[in-house]
C-alpha cells in the first residue's frame, strides 16, 4: 500500500474534526448549562426508582422530552413545556426516548402525582384504562394473605384485583413510582437556555 | 521502445492520477454552500427564539399607556358596564356608589383584595363577588384605574402609586373582604350601614366530606390526590375550587355515565354515590383558592383576549364571556368559571370538544364553538383566561402548594 502515513493521518485527521464537531463541542455547550432553577436532584429512592425505570424498558415506549407548539400538540396535551437542555441535569444517562407509544413522562409527576392510581395502573393498567396496550407490571407485586406493618396496600379498581388476599407493592413498584412522581420540570424556562428554536419564524 | 515496468512480482498496483470530474466538485461546493446556507438559517432561528423570549419575559405592558380609561375597559367594564351602571340585581353600579366616595384606601382595597360577601350599594343588596386584582396589575395599574373610577362616579382626590404600595403592605396575608361591613368596620366607618356578613364558608364542611376529598374511599382515589390540597389543579387537571357546586355534581355523573370521557374520573364518578357527588360538588364550590395558573402554551394573549371579550365571528366563534359570564367568571349551574383555569386543561377541553371526545355539553353547543378555533386560538384563549384573577376571590392569599406557582 502506498502512502500509509499520509491516509492514516488524513483518516485521524477526519476522526478527530467529526469528535470535535460532534462531541466535544455540543459538550461543551451543554456543561456550560446549569440545572434548570427550581430542578430536584434525585433522592436515593427516586435513583432506585430510575434503575427499574431503565430495566423494565420503559423508555422504549415512553419519551420524556415534550416539544415546542410549532412541532406538536404537546402543550395542549398536558405534556408540559418544551422541554430544555438543562431539564436533565440531573440526568444521567438522559432518557429522552425515540418512541411514543405511551404518552410523553417529562411532567407526569406534575399531572398525575397520585402514588395510588400509579401503582394501581402499574399492577394492571386496564383497571384504569380499558383500552390501555401498555403491559402489566404486575410481578412488581405480591398477594399476601394479610398486609404487615409497613406493606403499601393497593386497591385495584373495576374489579380487576386479585379475587384472594391482599395486594402489596413490592420494594421496585414504590421506588418506581416515587421516580415517577419526581419526573416535574413545570418550573419557568429561563429565557436564554439551550434550546431547539429549528422553526422559529420572526411574524410577530 | 524497452518496457519500463517492473516485473509482476514486485508490481504494485495503482490508480492513474485522474483529477475529480468537474460535475463532482460542482455538487461538492453546492452541498458546502448548502450547508453554510443552513447553519446560517439555523443561527438566524435561535436568535429570534432567543429574542422574542427576552421579549416575553418582560412584564406585560398589555395596559400600559392606555391609561385608568383602557384598565377599566378591559378589567372592569364587563362587569360593571362601560358607563358604571353595573347590572340590576347582579353586579354593583359604580356611579353614585357610596364605596367610591368613602376614604382612598377603600377603593384601593377592593381592587387588591376582592369581596366575597353580601354588599349594600344604595338601595340594593348584592351577593358581592369581586375578584382580587393584585397579582395582576401593578401599582401605577390600581392607582390609574382607582383614580379613573373616582374621578367618574366619587370624590376627586388623586391616589399615587406610592399609595397603592403602601395599602398593598397593609394587610399582606388577608384575603378577600367579607362583604360590605368588614370594609365599613376595618377601613372606614363612615360607610352607610351595610348587611351582616356570610358566615365563613370553611366552618360548615362535614368531616366526612373532607375525608373523601383528602383520602378517597372504596374505588375512589382522594379528589386532592391529583387535584391539589386545596383544588387548585396543575398542568391539565383542572382547578375546581369555586366551580358551581352543581356543574361539578353533574360533570361526575357525565363521566360515570360515559358522556364524558376520561379514564380516571370514570373509576372515580362511578365509585361515588349520586349523594357523595352533591357533596363533592359543594365542597370545592366553596372553596377560596388562589390562582396558580399561568401562561404556558405560547398563546397569542391579545388573540386571546379578543376571542374571550367579543369572539371571532367570521369564523363563527362567539365570545367566551357571552355565556361564561363577564371575565369568564362562571354562571351557576350550568357554565363553570375559566378565569384562572390551567392553561393545558382549557386547550385539551377544547380539542375533546373538537374531536367529539367530550359530548356532555348541551345542544353540542361548545362541539360547534371548538370546531371553528384553530390549534393556535384554543392556545391563544387558554393563556389569556389563565391570566385572569380568579372568582370568588381568594380568602388567604398563602401560597399554595405546588412548585410551578407563578406571581
Amino acid at each position: 500500500m502506498n502512502r500509509i502515513l499520509p491516509l492514516s493521518i488524513l483518516a485521524l485527521a477526519i476522526l478527530a474534526l467529526a469528535t470535535l464537531m460532534l462531541v466535544v463541542v455540543p459538550g461543551m455547550q451543554i456543561n456550560a448549562q446549569p440545572a434548570t432553577p427550581g430542578l430536584q436532584p434525585y433522592t436515593a429512592i427516586q435513583l432506585r426508582g430510575r434503575q427499574t425505570y431503565v430495566s423494565m424498558g420503559c423508555v422504549y415506549c415512553h419519551s420524556q422530552q415534550p416539544r415546542s407548539t410549532d412541532q406538536g400538540p404537546d402543550g395542549e396535551r398536558g405534556w408540559g413545556r418544551p422541554a430544555i437542555a438543562s431539564d436533565y441535569a440531573y440526568d444521567s444517562p438522559h432518557l429522552l426516548g425515540t418512541m411514543r407509544t405511551g404518552p410523553d413522562l417529562s411532567n407526569i409527576g406534575a399531572r398525575l402525582p397520585n402514588q395510588a392510581w400509579h401503582l394501581a395502573h402499574l399492577y394492571q393498567p386496564r383497571s384504569v384504562s380499558a383500552w390501555s396496550i401498555m403491559p402489566a407490571y404486575s410481578f412488581l407485586f405480591e398477594v399476601k394473605e394479610r398486609a404487615a406493618p409497613g406493606d403499601v396496600v393497593v386497591r385495584i379498581p373495576n374489579g380487576r384485583g386479585p379475587k384472594h388476599g391482599v395486594l402489596v407493592a413490592k420494594p421496585e413498584a414504590i421506588d418506581l413510582v416515587a421516580y415517577l412522581q419526581s419526573l416535574d420540570r413545570t418550573m419557568v424556562a429561563p429565557a436564554h437556555a439551550e434550546r431547539d428554536d429549528g422553526y422559529a419564524k420572526s411574524e410577530r | 521502445m524497452t518496457d519500463l515496468r517492473p516485473s509482476d512480482d514486485e508490481f504494485e498496483p495503482y490508480e492513474e492520477d485522474r483529477g475529480i470530474p468537474l460535475p463532482v466538485s460542482w455538487i461538492a461546493i453546492a452541498l458546502a454552500l448548502w450547508g453554510i446556507v443552513m447553519l446560517y438559517h439555523n443561527n438566524r432561528s435561535v436568535m429570534i427564539g432567543r429574542s422574542e423570549r427576552s421579549e416575553a419575559a418582560k412584564p406585560q405592558s398589555r395596559d400600559v399607556g392606555a391609561g385608568g380609561a383602557g384598565i377599566f375597559l378591559a378589567r372592569c367594564a364587563t362587569c360593571h358596564q362601560p358607563n358604571g351602571s353595573g347590572v340590576a340585581g347582579a353586579v354593583p353600579p359604580l356611579a353614585s356608589s357610596p364605596f367610591l366616595k368613602a376614604k382612598p384606601e377603600v377603593v384601593v382595597q377592593i381592587l387588591l383584595h376582592g369581596i366575597d360577601g353580601p354588599i349594600r350599594v344604595g338601595d340594593d343588596v348584592f351577593d358581592g363577588h369581586m375578584p382580587s386584582f393584585a397579582s395582576v396589575l401593578s401599582d401605577d395599574d390600581l392607582a390609574q384605574v382607582a383614580n379613573h373610577v373616582r374621578k367618574g362616579w366619587g370624590a376627586s382626590q388623586t391616589i399615587s402609586a406610592a399609595f397603592v404600595a403602601g395599602q398593598r403592605a397593609r394587610f399582606p396575608d388577608r384575603g378577600a373582604w367579607n362583604g360590605g361591613s368588614e370594609i365599613a368596620a376595618t377601613l372606614d366607618p363612615t360607610l352607610p350601614p351595610q348587611p351582616a356578613p356570610r358566615p365563613d364558608a370553611g366552618t360548615g364542611i362535614d368531616p366526612a366530606v373532607a375525608g373523601l376529598v383528602q383520602h378517597g374511599s372504596g374505588d375512589a382515589w382522594a379528589c386532592a390526590s391529583c387535584h391539589g390540597s386545596q383544588g387548585q389543579g396543575r398542568a391539565n387537571v383542572p382547578r375546581l375550587a369555586g366551580l358551581p357546586a352543581a356543574y361539578i355534581s353533574a360533570q361526575l355523573a357525565a363521566f360515570a355515565s360515559g358522556s364524558r370521557r376520561d379514564d380516571t374520573m370514570t373509576v372515580v364518578a362511578r365509585a361515588l354515590s349520586q349523594n357523595q357527588r352533591e357533596t363533592v360538588g359543594n365542597y370545592y364550590a366553596g372553596l377560596r383558592t388562589p390562582s396558580t395558573a399561568r401562561p404556558s402554551l405560547d398563546g397569542d394573549l391579545e388573540r386571546g383576549e379578543i376571542l374571550a371579550l367579543q369572539g371571532d365571528w367570521k369564523h363563527g366563534v362567539p365570545a367566551c364571556f357571552s355565556c361564561h359570564g363577564p371575565s369568564g367568571f362562571g354562571v351557576a349551574p350550568g357554565f363553570p368559571a375559566l378565569a384562572a383555569q390551567h392553561p393545558a386543561y382549557t386547550a385539551d377541553q377544547l380539542a375533546a370538544w373538537r374531536g367529539k371526545v367530550h359530548r356532555a355539553s348541551p345542544n353540542d353547543v361548545m362541539n360547534m364553538v371548538a370546531n371553528s378555533l384553530s390549534d393556535s386560538d384554543r392556545r391563544a384563549v387558554a393563556d389569556f383566561l389563565a391570566t385572569l384573577p380568579p372568582v370568588p376571590a381568594a380568602h388567604r392569599q398563602e401560597p399554595v402548594h405546588g412548585r410551578s406557582v407563578a406571581r
